[in-house]
């Protein structure tokens, strides 16, 4: 009966949040910054209700987050390649290799 | 008797040898940066010939690729700063990129909100592993491709590179306010074009794209 009671409540309060927050279309922005800078209080405390209320938004902070991870994931893999041989299937065009060449040569 | 010393160290004074030793690496380092093949081998070349000229200081200090890739640094960098003189500034990309056609319009009850169908999903992703997939990469870069160059090129100084907004803002000659929104407006896209492409093709047929 009571943990109904605390469902129906919870229920209530995320509608009523879901109306008054800003927008998902407004957050987006929002969460985009959140990587670059700190957010001010009042931005942290909005977000953190809207994805509270919004399980959408989080998936696109988390997908967000994903990306950068992957990217920077890259550049340490590159690092490492410095270190060793890693063969791929990007390399200089012949054409290239001859004109680089000749620019040396001079 | 100097070039005797630095022919010591484990770097040779040969740029030839440098080119066939690490000019596929920095060729594909530089290339998923510029994005551009004719620019890429440019930005090689460039390097070979500034690493010839500075060759007496860098004294086999580390390793030969980290001193060479180092140098490419700063030509893909000076690439951009020479692009962006060229090319009008607000260079913005425009609204499109942040898809609005994925939030409910004006006149639904409930404006601005997903649509429940376009909607951001869980990619349950691993970033370690996607790194490792040449597939991921190929879908990274066909998503790149419609950001304006400066948008895409800031994208990644920021994500890859992991340089500071000021030193970002300086290389482009706009404000803080304009690269956040060149960021959010590539980070936007790429989301998007990502979840459809690799993450979750199966939702490209469903919502008719």
């Amino acid at each position: 009966m009571g943990t109904a009671l605390y469902d129906k409540a919870i229920h209530a309060a995320r509608y009523f949040l879901l109306r008054r927050l800003p927008t998902c279309k407004q957050m987006a922005p929002v969460m985009s910054e959140s990587l670059e800078r700190p957010l001010t209080l009042r931005e942290r405390l909005t977000l953190k209700l809207h994805l509270w209320v919004c399980v959408w938004c989080v998936w696109y902070l988390e997908n967000l987050r994903t990306m950068r991870s992957a990217l920077r994931a890259r550049a340490a893999q590159e690092e490492e390649a410095a270190a060793d041989e890693v063969e791929s299937a990007v390399k200089l065009s012949e054409e290239a290799r001859e004109r680089i060449r000749r620019a040396l040569a001079r | 008797m100097a070039t005797s010393q630095v022919a010591s160290t484990n770097v040779s004074a040969d740029p030839s040898l440098w080119l066939e030793r690490h000019g596929d690496y920095l060729y594909r380092y530089a290339l998923f940066r510029l994005r551009d093949p004719s620019a890429a081998e440019d930005a090689v070349q460039e390097t070979l010939l500034a690493a010839f000229q500075a060759y007496e200081g860098f004294a086999g200090r580390g390793s030969e690729r980290t001193w060479l890739t180092g140098i490419l640094k700063h030509k893909i960098i000076d690439h951009f700063r020479r692009a962006s003189r060229q090319t009008p500034a607000s260079q913005l990309g425009d609204e499109t990129l942040e898809h609005p056609e994925l939030f409910r319009s004006a006149s639904d009850e409930w404006t601005g909100h997903w649509w429940d169908t376009k909607a951001p999903v869980d990619w349950q992703a691993d970033p370690a592993r996607l790194c490792e997939q040449t597939e991921f990469w190929e879908v990274f870069r066909e998503c790149l491709s419609p950001l304006p160059e400066r948008v895409a090129s800031a994208f990644l100084l920021r994500e890859v590179d992991g340089l500071e907004s000021a030193e970002i803002c300086e290389v482009f000659q706009i404000t803080t306010n304009n690269l956040w929104v060149m960021l959010h407006r590539a980070r936007s896209h790429l989301r998007r074009c990502l979840e459809m492409n690799w993450f979750r093709p199966d939702l490209a047929k469903r919502s008719g794209r």
